[in-house]
């Protein structure tokens, strides 16, 4: 982190302490920013510290006082049976905590179950460091990836035990395996991630507390996949909720009495429509789903109490969580988490600033900041910025794939236009007008702390304000023409260039930033065409290869292999860089179109070969593949590395334990990598 | 009267039929289905599904057959008394609207009441004391309520609440009670905080019936009728109450039939901004999402309402006025 580039966001962090950040600091001092950079608003990421080594763990243990009363009734086993024989240590970021207290918080519907998720986030089988650059044990203790990357060996926990005090184990690995994804009914198609080049995985048990993931490719990256937030890794709530199936793990002990292999087809339909379901597939999708159904073993550090449906979402602490702190107590501390409905974001931030909820960064709107500063004494609470790693919060992706016009084909796949679009943006002005001059200008290749950031130069490649070599470079490329009012005109019949851009609400008002930017390229002559669509729409439109630019984030792509889709096309779900050329990558060649662009089969040969190397050359490949997207301009990035999405934080000045900066990031679940489970109630 | 009753009843089953087939059509007509709102919703989680999960979610929840067939099974639901299983909420429908039914049909009279019994005299007085200040008072805050959409209403409440007194007006129950079962402290908690979305919903509709009370007494006050009872020497309240009021209550029995669907559809935006538990941003949200038999339901629950309004405000003017029921029952 030595090495960061100063700028004002370094300068917020705290990061600056050599004589030139000093000289820097003070000009930034002059700027209107000043009580931005002295507000102690932007801390160091820090957390609470993992102990692995068995002679420093806790010997005697202690409980809840909610538990100890059951426990005395004879309703539950005593703590040290309940809790693993080798359970994750944690020495909390400043002190041992109280027991007890409800965690309030806000939720928007049935649709925001990803708030309940990440809190959750321990469930899965890796985790990362509270800065987010290494990978740390979590459900899993320990694996093993063979020389040749084709075997990953998982070590559990000896006697970890699921939130109904039945045994973890190897056993659900193989049950999510055979029972649940190489069910056809239930997954039809293998995910990319049990499939490197193509070929099928498999999950075998080796014993009860050792798993082995064989593939016929070297997979090196595996241990990345297990880590990250993908279809694999992501843990069971978040993976096997609303109607997913992934997620590596189940519980079969559970979940088998609602199979039609442990019965037959007739009788799990007609225990399903008994419960009021069409089929028994309807009401297993019903069963697996934390969110919805009380009953559901879970592994997080609260189990769920009342479902997602009601007004009130209520988790309780589970009385078999594997994790204890250094003095033996087993966590959670907090005994309950609380989400209210809100069903109205003004109405989420607007009681958020009343002190309504205990910590709250979901939903909250970096546009609102200063009110959000005004209420901090009133509200009882402390705000802090929490900044990302990614290039781009605002995205501009522009469709290679694009034919309904040939001329607008052809301004889209040519990289001077790009290239000269990308500088008659203004990202200072952008900056200032919507991320309150807290965001970093620049192209969409990640943070310089990040590992597969290629380098300094490259966050600014083509993407700094020029007007005059944008024009000049529209005139080479033959748009020299103009019509009356100053615009570029088509080169086929001579009628106004218009670009169109979909743009939907979402964290950020996309709408008007876009509307901005084609203010901003009124200098350059391009006519641009903001549409706002309904997000259902615009990803029907997207599907249908009918977008010239669409907007959105490159969240995530900071560790590019684990999320891609908005840096390059390979991912069908969301291709706005180019639907057809995506389609073609995912279905090996199959469906979809062949670019005829050199740059992108270079990129997804990058991309591909990633996948069998270990880090230092997967880090090589992303470096390279992030120079060729900051030179081509296919995305083009704005502003980024800022609090816009999930960064803005309450936190209620009752709360102990809390990080003054923690990971934004897709891989980090914010906030679950500071894991809530260590925060507790001072008063 | 008996005939008319049941000639009104089978109008209001044939009614409703064919809001059935509307509500259906409409639902169809935006692009796309659950499914695809499902999909979008799980790509901005992160999770990629594929093409064939998702034929395989449509087959499961019965979306890829035909929609007369998708009609004719939910019809059939219907006819046994379910409305089949909200797609988003994993449960069957009557189960997600449960408890925000009767919040919204207390929360919907509630309103209905404070409407009349605050326009009516207000109206009254408006045309008797015609251009007297408390007309033109009564007159400002009525274009005022006319004018100033609810929604925003609500958010100046919430946030003049909080700024002034430090309380967070939204929601029905406080925090306590959120969980509770009923009780008479639950009872009790919701009596408190009832009066300010139950005002914020009635002041549209008092300022309306108080300018077409207004009016439509202007009128009968200048009846030769009005002259005489008031030249047979009859106590002036008498007059006013007896004859002139009796005929311009109309409106009041007639708005009946809109004001029901009103309190549940027109309050959508409130009941959001205000964190109302009732039917209204369920509706929204179902439609957003496609979920389609939650928002088909709660269509048919308003077309149901409305069409009860109705039949009780023709019942009520019949009831009123004298001339309505002879040419009604001839």
């Amino acid at each position: 982190m030595s090495q960061v580039k100063l700028s004002r966001r370094a300068v917020l962090s705290g990061l600056a302490a050599s004589p030139a950040a000093m000289e820097f600091l003070r000009s930034a001092m002059a700027e209107a920013q000043t009580s931005l950079s002295q507000s102690g608003l932007v801390g160091k990421l820090e957390g609470p510290t993992m102990v692995t080594d068995p002679a420093k763990w806790p010997t005697k243990f202690a409980e809840a006082p909610m538990f100890a009363d059951l426990v005395k009734a004879g309703k539950l086993p005593p703590v040290e049976q309940r809790i693993p024989a080798e359970p994750m240590v944690w020495q909390p970021l400043n002190e041992i905590g109280k027991y007890g207290g409800t965690w309030r918080r806000a939720f928007t519907g049935p649709g925001d179950v990803e708030n309940g998720n990440r809190i959750n986030s321990s469930d899965k089988c890796f985790f990362w460091s509270a800065d987010g650059s290494k990978i740390v044990p979590s459900v899993a203790k320990a694996y093993e990836l063979s020389d040749d990357g084709k075997t990953y060996i998982m070590h559990l926990r000896k006697g970890m035990k699921w939130s109904d005090g039945a045994p973890f184990g190897a056993d659900d690995f193989v049950f999510w395996f055979e029972d649940m994804y190489s069910n056809k009914e239930i997954v039809p198609v293998p995910i990319p991630d049990m499939s490197p080049r193509g070929k099928p995985g498999r999950i075998v048990k080796v014993d009860d507390l050792t798993v082995r993931f064989e593939f016929d490719v070297p997979y090196f990256l595996f241990e990345e996949m297990m880590a990250g937030d993908t279809n694999i890794g992501g843990g069971q709530s978040v993976r096997q909720a609303q109607k997913l199936s992934y997620g590596a793990y189940s519980p079969g002990h559970y979940l088998k009495q609602f199979l039609p292999k442990y019965s037959s087809v007739d009788a799990c339909n007609a225990k399903a429509k008994a419960a009021g379901f069409d089929n028994w597939l309807q009401m297993f999708h019903y069963k697996k789903d934390w969110s919805l159904n009380t009953e559901l073993p879970t592994l997080g550090p609260w189990k769920m109490v009342q479902p997602i449906t009601q007004q009130i979402w209520l988790l309780e602490r589970n009385p078999f969580y594997y994790a204890v702190d250094t003095a033996g107590n087993q966590l959670p501390y907090m005994d309950r988490v609380q989400f209210t409905l809100g069903e109205n974001l003004e109405v989420i931030n607007l009681r958020a600033m009343a002190g309504d909820y205990d910590e709250q960064e979901r939903h909250m709107d970096l546009g609102k900041l200063p009110v959000i500063l005004d209420n901090q004494k009133k509200g009882n609470y402390t705000v802090h910025l929490d900044l990302g790693f990614a290039g781009a919060d605002f995205l501009l992706q522009l469709n290679q794939s694009f034919k309904a016009d040939p001329e607008i084909r052809k301004w889209l796949t040519n990289a001077d236009f790009r290239r000269a679009l990308s500088m008659g943006i203004d990202r200072d002005q952008l900056n200032e007008t919507f991320w309150l001059g807290i965001g970093t200008p620049g192209s969409p290749v990640p943070g310089e702390s990040m590992p597969q950031n290629p380098g300094p130069e490259w966050r600014k490649k083509w993407s700094v304000l020029d007007i005059a070599q944008a024009n000049a470079m529209l005139d080479r490329i033959g748009l020299s023409k103009k019509d009356s009012a100053g615009f570029r005109v088509r080169t086929d019949n001579g009628e106004r260039l218009r670009i169109q851009i979909i743009a939907v609400q979402a964290f950020l008002p996309y709408p008007k930033l876009s509307e901005m930017v084609a203010n901003q390229w009124i200098k350059i002559g391009i006519q641009a065409d903001v549409r706002e669509l309904e997000r259902n729409l615009a990803m029907t439109r997207v599907r249908n290869n009918e977008h010239h630019i669409y907007i959105w984030n490159n969240g995530g792509t900071e560790l590019l292999y684990l999320f891609p889709r908005h840096a390059i096309p390979v991912d069908p779900t969301e291709a706005y860089m180019g639907p057809d050329y995506a389609t073609y990558y995912a279905s090996g060649g199959t469906q979809g179109t062949k670019p005829d662009d050199p740059n992108i089969l270079k990129m997804w040969d990058l991309f591909s070969e990633a996948a069998s190397l270990k880090v230092e050359g997967r880090n090589k490949n992303a470096q390279e593949i992030w120079k060729i997207l900051a030179d081509q301009q296919i995305g083009i990035g704005t502003v980024g590395q800022s609090p816009a999405g999930l960064g803005v934080r309450l936190v209620s000045n009752r709360l102990g334990n809390i990080a003054s900066r923690v990971c934004n990031a897709q891989h980090c679940r914010t906030p679950g990598n500071s894991h809530p489970e260590t925060w507790y109630f001072k008063t | 009267m008996l005939a008319y009753l049941a000639r009104r009843l089978l109008l209001a089953v044939i009614t409703l039929w064919a809001i059935t087939v509307v509500t259906f059509i409409i639902l169809q007509l935006p692009p796309g289905d659950f499914v695809d709102a499902y999909v979008a919703q799980a790509s901005a989680m992160g999770s990629a599904i594929s093409a064939a999960e998702a034929a395989a979610l449509r087959h499961a929840y019965g979306l890829d057959q035909s929609y007369l067939v998708q009609y004719m099974k939910w019809l059939n639901l219907i006819m046994h008394g379910q409305f089949g299983e909200s797609f988003e909420y994993s449960r069957p429908v009557t189960e997600v609207i449960g408890d925000r039914l009767w919040l919204t049909i207390l929360l919907s009279f509630a309103a209905i009441i404070v409407t009349w019994v605050l326009a009516l005299p207000i109206g009254i007085y408006s045309a008797v004391r015609q251009y007297s200040t408390g007309d033109y008072v009564f007159t400002f805050i009525g274009f005022i309520g006319l004018a100033v959409p609810s929604f925003l209403l609500a958010l100046i409440v919430m946030y003049l609440g909080l700024r002034l007194f430090n309380v967070n007006l939204g929601g029905l129950f406080s925090a306590q009670y959120q969980l509770a079962p009923w009780s008479w402290g639950k009872l009790l908690d919701l009596m408190k905080h009832l009066p300010v979305p139950m005002l914020i919903l009635a002041l549209p509709g008092i300022a309306q019936l108080v300018r077409i009370m207004r009016a439509n007494l202007l009128d009968e006050l200048r009846r030769p009728y009005v002259v005489t009872a008031r030249a047979r020497g009859l106590a002036e309240h008498r007059v006013i109450l007896k004859y002139p009021v009796r005929a311009a209550l109309n409106p009041f029995a007639s708005t009946i039939g809109y004001l029901l669907p009103y309190t549940v559809s027109g309050s959508i935006i409130i009941s959001v901004v205000l964190s109302l538990p009732t039917v209204g941003p369920l509706l929204l949200h179902s439609l957003i999402s496609q979920d389609m038999l939650l928002g088909s339901t709660i269509i048919l629950l308003l077309g149901f309402l409305t069409v009860i309004g109705t039949l009780l405000s023709d019942l009520l003017l019949m009831w009123i006025d004298p001339r309505i029921r002879a040419g009604q029952l001839r």
